[in-house]
């Protein structure tokens, strides 16, 4: 699964422009990552729940399926996890990933 | 993937995280027109969230007051632990982030032949969708010797602001040794945790400050969301401070006499020295007069795109929709408010439509540092939204897992309400 995962990042593709009326989002990352945004701050801000920003996909996809497996414990994103597919997870990493080359370069 | 520099990027601001979420505008094309009726929760979130997905969209924000305070966190204030001003949003970074046309004004109905909303003291606003997000109202004909006017000496303080000070200030004034009397409404009503998360707090405030005082909980429903850990908590913190009556022991509320400050049941009169009326709940104002209720009291909907069953073009989300197994938070209002501006969004534009994730995730305090949590997932399904999972915080746990979520509550607080407000 896990290899599945990281080649479905390797060939991802993401478009992101400083004008958000450029930006196309062809894989749904960022309507998932809005999802994140109710309790993550996604502007490089941190307020004390772990930033999900600055993490390679490969460290935030191994981090949201040991989340859904319980090897690292948290009820409220063992129910995230669980929500997403593989693929979803794959997708919004990349997106995050991205994000965070913007907002900390 | 090809890496970009950062000059190719430019200045970037929170706004960003939205960005690619929608389509260009293409010379000379007029931009669709949304309105969003109610400046809460669900309704500042669903115009942000609008505003950023596409730049095709003209976002339109009527809110009757200048500044939101959440019901959320307001337990704590009711305790003295933080103030009503923290607790309080404008809507500056909505009109100047987001380029949302915030009027604070009055809707007075929308005209979903002529396509447009009307307002109190101006034009009226053409549109090509409207989200309609308008909270709760009070049912105070359910509950006889409770009404508006009640309110102003028995507080519901369910909307908070004002109604949240006048309980504050008369907790204050309340002598050690009095009763603080709490009825909890039947379900649905907004927060399901929230008058036994309030209790607590009160509790809490007695125990320092008015030690020989007691809580009397008169419900009108036989059990509670999340009763073992409130149980536990009242007593390992609380020990013979909080009583709660369910509707089979006192055989149901029957009256509210205001001028005596008492309770009347089935089986007995409660006197008060400070009372809480939480009374029952429907689907606030404008869902009434506008034909989006059902005989529910509350407004029916598309569990996709949040679209009413009963006025097509007219969204609802938040408190006031009806949304299968979904609770009326705030939680919940922000995920539905953002899958509807995503779905208006791809009918207005050229945009895909991803399917919905829609979650509710609730903090609860029992005490400054002992808090729960529960996160549930939910899914489209039959026509309406079922229940995926459900984690809830358990009974044993550690003082240190307690406080880490006391912690993590705080934070939760300060990142929700930015997304929100911007």
């Amino acid at each position: 699964m896990c290899k599945i995962i990281a080649a479905s990042i390797a060939v991802g593709t993401f478009f992101a422009f400083a004008d958000p009326s450029l930006a196309v989002d062809r894989d749904g990352g960022a309507q998932l990552a809005a999802m994140c945004a109710s309790c993550h701050r996604l502007d490089g801000g941190d307020d004390g729940i772990p930033t999900i920003l600055g993490m390679s996909p490969e460290l935030l996809t191994r981090a949201m399926l040991s989340y859904r497996s319980r090897e690292r414990p948290s009820h409220i994103m063992r129910a995230i996890a669980l929500s997403l597919s593989d693929e979803e997870i794959a997708t919004v990493a990349r997106y995050l990933a991205a994000l965070s080359r913007q907002v900390r370069p | 993937m090809k890496s970009r520099t950062r000059r190719e990027f430019g200045c970037l601001t929170g706004a960003m995280v939205l960005a690619g979420l929608g389509p260009r505008l293409a010379a000379g094309e007029a931009k669709a027109k949304v309105v969003v009726v109610g400046g809460g929760i669900g309704g500042a979130t669903a115009a942000k969230y609008l505003a950023a997905s596409a730049r095709t969209i003209e976002v339109t924000l009527v809110e009757p007051k200048p500044r939101y305070t959440t019901c959320f966190f307001s337990n704590l204030y009711l305790a003295g632990l933080c103030s009503l001003e923290s607790l309080t949003h404008g809507y500056e970074t909505l009109a100047q982030r987001y380029g949302i046309n915030v009027i604070h004004d009055s809707v007075t109905a929308v005209d979903p032949v002529g396509k447009t909303v009307g307002l109190k003291n101006g034009p009226k606003l053409p549109y090509d969708r409207v989200v309609v997000a308008p909270g709760i109202a009070f049912n105070y004909e359910a509950l006889a010797g409770y009404d508006e006017a009640a309110t102003q000496i028995i507080p519901h303080a369910w909307n908070a602001g004002p109604q949240t000070q006048l309980l504050r200030r008369q907790l204050e004034n309340m002598e050690d040794g009095g009763v603080f009397v709490l009825v909890a409404p039947p379900n649905p009503f907004r927060c399901p945790p929230a008058p036994y998360e309030r209790a607590s707090l009160v509790a809490y405030y007695f125990k320092q400050h008015k030690p020989h005082s007691r809580i009397l909980i008169l419900d009108a429903k036989d059990s509670f969301n999340a009763q073992d850990l409130f149980l536990d908590a009242w007593e390992r913190h609380y020990r013979g401070m909080i009583e709660w009556l369910p509707a089979q022991f006192t055989g149901g509320i029957k009256a509210i006499d205001v001028k005596e400050r008492s309770v009347k049941t089935a089986s007995e009169t409660f006197k008060a020295a400070v009372a809480n009326i939480i009374p029952p709940q429907m689907a606030g104002q404008f869902a009434q007069q506008n034909g989006l209720v059902d005989q529910s009291g509350w407004c029916p909907i598309d569990p996709i795109t949040f679209e009413s069953k009963l006025q097509p073009g007219i969204h609802v989300v938040g408190d006031a929709s009806s949304a299968g197994d979904m609770p009326k938070s705030a939680f919940v209002a922000n995920s539905q408010a953002k899958a509807c501006a995503f779905a208006i969004t791809a009918a207005l534009t050229t945009s895909e439509r991803q399917p919905p994730h829609l979650f509710n995730t609730c903090y609860t305090f029992l005490s400054p540092d002992d808090a729960v949590s529960n996160a549930v997932s939910f899914k489209p399904a039959a026509g309406t939204i079922k229940i995926i999972d459900n984690f809830v915080s358990q009974v044993q746990e550690s003082v240190e897992t307690r406080h880490r979520t006391a912690r993590e509550a705080q934070s939760w607080y300060a990142a929700f309400t930015r997304d929100t407000f911007g």
